[in-house]
């Protein structure tokens, strides 16, 4: 340790003047970790955002029994208070057809024309379910003991909805995963390059340290320290990006009403710093990579 | 100190740049190789620094068996041999001073040998008040001498000098002879290949001829032809 602290000078000195050399390429290599990791990062907050978005719905889901519209008041009360004794129910609402008539009407506020079609007799009353329980598989078996009765038009739980949602964001997490692993390679292909360039620049006293008997791993140090300097420095700059696009899309959907389905997405601030961790993280070893693998192909004993 | 048994070295499988070599050096002996371009010098030094390995036969240098060294201790045989050349290889961005502490440095010597040793051997070398100059503030005879002070600093046990006195005019060529006689005088094993006809003659050393890549004379005390 203490032999090692006493090279740390050389190290960082030497690391430091190979970075300076090559500015160009140095901004260059370290805004492609950055937007790479970027990607990493986001997708990572999706993920998290999801998942808990999900498991909100699934926890307080809800499934609604539409009713005929023609359903006798006797049917409807008798359906109400079987429902009410139901050992897995934990309550209900009725939403009768004004009710649901005034939902319609302010999602279709801004096409009145469309609203002119519908009449109120036209939709169905519904109770809303609120089972006692949260797992999907069990309110679809609820929801499924009153489907065939009469006077029941539908039963929709949101089973279907969340599902389509999931599979949604389960693509695009594919998606940012492809691309993020294309741009991670970009990254560490152009650290390769660009620590090759700097054996390359430096082939002389390499030549001289071989000659006096370094060992390769004393060579190769810092150009990969150089590397992962780079990694981190795009780790960096990729999380600070990933942050901010965060709070700016979380802003987006608290404000927005169009959006507000989206509200649910939030991300915990224990799950932002794992997933800025995971950021830098995923810097540093790409440029670890690119630089590691460029050191030990172009140091010929 | 270094001992070569039946050693041939083909390039590409082709060119057989030493064939069949066999020699022994003693600890403290100065040779001199001598031969024509192309006779194998430089890949006979190049074999005794693990640069290039035996096609056949075993190279000894300071007791390893070369052919059965694991390549990771290649660095750590080398620091037991300094290498002066003709064209001194010096980093011209780095001072004399830098250059020669740059051979401890990377070879991970701690500060205070880098500090004491570098300007002893810049006085051995006579460069004590050029330690702040570039190399290319200096004639060639003063490169070479950093280059020397550079191959020495770690006082290895053999010194290899490929044509070191090759670009200098005689007179800083008799100096930089010199100073090699001193480092052999340390007891530090010498060997240079040259083609100066006058260093040998007037040295007079052991002095082994190359041709075509055979040893073809081999004399205590002998002369360039």
């Amino acid at each position: 340790m203490v032999r090692f602290l006493s090279r740390a000078g050389y190290f960082v000195r030497e690391t430091w003047i190979n970075v300076r050399r090559n500015l160009t390429l140095t901004v260059a290599a370290i805004l492609t970790v950055a937007v790479g990791v970027m990607l990493v990062g986001l997708g990572l907050m999706a993920r998290y955002a999801s998942a808990n978005a999900l498991g909100r719905w699934q926890g307080g889901v809800q499934f609604e029994i539409f009713l005929e519209p023609n359903i006798a008041g006797g049917q409807i009360d008798a359906l109400g208070e079987e429902l009410r004794n139901h050992p897995d129910v934990e309550r209900i609402q009725y939403i009768t057809q004004e009710q649901a008539f005034a939902v319609l009407e302010e999602m279709l506020v801004d096409e009145p024309e469309l609203l002119g079609e519908v009449s109120i007799e036209s939709l169905p009353s519904s109770y809303r379910v609120v089972p006692r329980f949260a797992e999907g598989e069990l309110i679809e078996s609820l929801a499924a003991q009153f489907r065939q009765r009469p006077g029941v038009y539908s039963v929709e739980t949101g089973r279907q909805q969340v599902d389509a949602i999931r599979e949604w964001f389960n693509s695009f997490r594919w998606i940012v995963l492809l691309m993020s692993i294309v741009l991670a390679a970009a990254s560490a292909l152009l650290i390769f390059n660009m620590i090759r360039v700097a054996m390359f620049a430096r082939r002389r006293e390499i030549e001289v340290m071989k000659l006096v008997g370094a060992t390769n791993s004393f060579i190769r140090l810092p150009f990969i320290l150089e590397g992962m300097l780079h990694g981190l420095a795009g780790g960096i700059v990729g999380a600070v990006a990933a942050g901010v696009l965060r709070n700016h899309v979380e802003e987006l959907f608290g404000r927005s009403e169009i959006l507000a389905f989206f509200r649910s997405f939030t991300v915990t601030s224990s799950q932002f710093n794992t997933a800025t961790i995971a950021t830098v993280a995923m810097g540093v070893i790409v440029g670890a990579l690119g630089s590691a693998f460029a050191a030990g192909r172009f140091l010929d004993v | 100190m270094i001992r070569l048994d039946n050693v041939t070295k083909i390039y590409k499988g082709e060119t057989r740049a030493v064939d069949g070599v066999s020699l022994d050096i003693k600890k403290g002996e100065f040779v001199f190789l001598v031969g024509e371009s192309g006779s194998g010098k430089s890949t006979m030094l190049r074999l005794v620094t693990a640069e290039e390995s035996a096609t056949e036969g075993r190279v000894h240098v300071a007791g390893k068996d070369l052919t059965r060294i694991s390549s990771w201790r290649v660095p750590y045989l080398r620091r037991n041999i300094g290498s002066v050349f003709q064209d001194f290889k010096l980093l011209p961005q780095k001072t004399v001073y830098e250059n020669v502490g740059f051979a401890l440095e990377v070879i991970g010597r701690p500060k205070n040998i880098v500090t004491t040793q570098v300007p002893a051997i810049l006085d051995l070398v006579g460069l004590s008040h050029k330690q702040k100059s570039f190399p290319d503030e200096l004639s060639g005879g003063e490169q070479q001498r950093v280059s020397i002070a550079r191959a020495f600093v770690n006082r290895p046990l053999i010194l290899l000098a490929d044509e070191p006195t090759g670009n200098l005019d005689p007179n800083t060529a008799q100096e930089i002879m010199r100073l090699l006689d001193r480092i052999n005088r340390t007891g530090t094993t010498v060997v240079m290949a040259t083609h100066d006809q006058r260093i040998v003659d007037q040295m007079r050393r052991r002095v082994i001829a190359l041709h075509a890549g055979q040893v073809v004379r081999d004399e205590q005390q002998g002369v360039y032809e």
